[in-house]
């Protein structure tokens, strides 16, 4: 079972005002869950995943190239960096995010490890309840389809060639007989242009 | 929520060489560590992978529309994407027909395009209505044919028609006729039945 099932097998968000985003920095957030006894500061907590839980699925989806692993990822480096403020082992608060990175290029390259770290560090510290599996921003396949055929063809072919063929723009470069450049270039005009098109078929 | 207002936006052509694999590894180091302390640059890295996303599964379902490489079919099959494929190579009318379990459906088509260095494919059918155009398409030095790729729900929707496919180069006066080539497209069959 993945982390992402776990998480969504259980109640994660409840329905109270102390899951509401706070309002506090990262640092704040982090020294207060290192002041707070263990499982005082939940609602603390909650909001520490909220704010990296999907950064650490990105970056998961980026090395590891597997959502369900990814999912695992960003479950195992939160549990991990809860653990470690508790503990009082995390020195600068302010740098929280550098942590959570470190954390997770650490536990990226040793994955075969972090199943059975999970599951002691859920027993061991009760936080299952608290988290949900990590937002995960999704795009209309439909207006997605449409706003794809609005590019110009080859703008259409160097997503495509990039992003399901994963092609580097040195390949597609090749491809199209101009430089490395003017693909990336295009690419990411193209992409601007998918993402404003997507964004204005919204509803 | 902090760090709504980012002093220095990683920008999104950064975020997308980022994602696509296109930078170095200290660049990439660099994209990291600031979206670790920044929600505004996450939330842009958050956008380019669901657009990212978006666009494979787009692409897995074969549904666009688009000039495709050896590299993409390759990929198609792998996906299990069903791909028929007709080869137009001007000798004559070429039957087709698009089955109910197909996916997609690629046109091989070849000429000379010697001294050219981009095309446009025009398919229109017997009613003069066009179907589909792909302006600008690459040409390289060499090359022999250009693969069409149109969705097979697409084709499906059309009665047994001719097709006419037209290659054109751009030259200064408007553009030349490369090659041209006809389908007797029979309609769309259920394999089982054989019946449209």
């Amino acid at each position: 079972m993945t982390a992402a099932q776990t998480a969504g097998s259980v109640a994660l968000v409840r329905e109270s005002a102390d899951t509401r985003p706070l309002t506090v920095s990262d640092g704040d957030l982090a020294r207060a869950i290192a002041a707070a006894p263990a499982g005082a500061a939940s609602a603390e907590e909650s909001e520490l995943y909220r704010r990296f839980a999907h950064r650490v699925r990105l970056y998961g989806l980026k090395h590891l190239r597997d959502d369900a692993r990814a999912d695992d990822l960003a479950q195992q480096v939160l549990l991990v960096t809860i653990e470690r403020l508790r503990a009082g082992e995390v020195r600068n608060p302010d740098e929280i995010g550098s942590f959570i990175l470190s954390t997770s290029r650490i536990l990226a390259a040793s994955s075969e490890r972090k199943a059975r770290r999970r599951e002691r560090l859920t027993v061991q510290f009760h936080v299952q309840d608290l988290y949900a599996a990590p937002a995960v921003e999704s795009v209309d396949i439909e207006a997605a389809q449409r706003c794809l055929h609005s590019l110009a063809e080859r703008d259409r072919r160097v997503l495509i060639l990039t992003f399901y063929a994963e092609k580097s723009a040195s390949e597609i470069a090749e491809t199209l007989g101009v430089t490395g450049t003017v693909v990336r270039v295009a690419r990411h005009r193209a992409l601007e242009r998918l993402r404003e098109c997507v964004q204005g078929a919204k509803p | 929520m902090t760090d709504t207002h980012c002093p220095a936006p990683i920008g999104f052509a950064d975020v997308v060489d980022y994602w696509a694999g296109d930078l170095t590894r200290p660049e990439e180091d660099r994209i990291e560590e600031h979206v670790f302390t920044c929600a505004d640059c996450a939330r842009e890295l958050a956008a380019a992978e669901a657009l990212a996303r978006a666009i494979a599964a787009v692409a897995r379902e074969g549904r666009f529309h688009s000039v495709v490489t050896d590299a993409i079919l390759n990929r198609l099959a792998a996906d299990g994407v069903r791909v028929r494929t007709y080869t137009l190579d001007g000798t004559g009318i070429v039957p087709c027909a698009v089955w109910v379990d197909d996916d997609l459906v690629v046109a091989r088509i070849r000429a000379d395009f010697a001294g050219v260095d981009s095309v446009s494919v025009v398919t229109r059918l017997a009613s003069g209505d066009e179907i589909g155009r792909l302006s600008d398409v690459a040409v390289r030095p060499g090359q022999r044919e250009i693969l069409n790729a149109i969705s097979a729900a697409h084709l499906r929707k059309l009665p047994p028609t001719r097709v006419r496919v037209t290659v054109t180069a751009p030259i200064e006066s408007g553009e030349r006729t490369i090659a041209e080539y006809t389908l007797e497209h029979a309609g769309a069959f259920d394999r089982l039945s054989g019946e449209r």
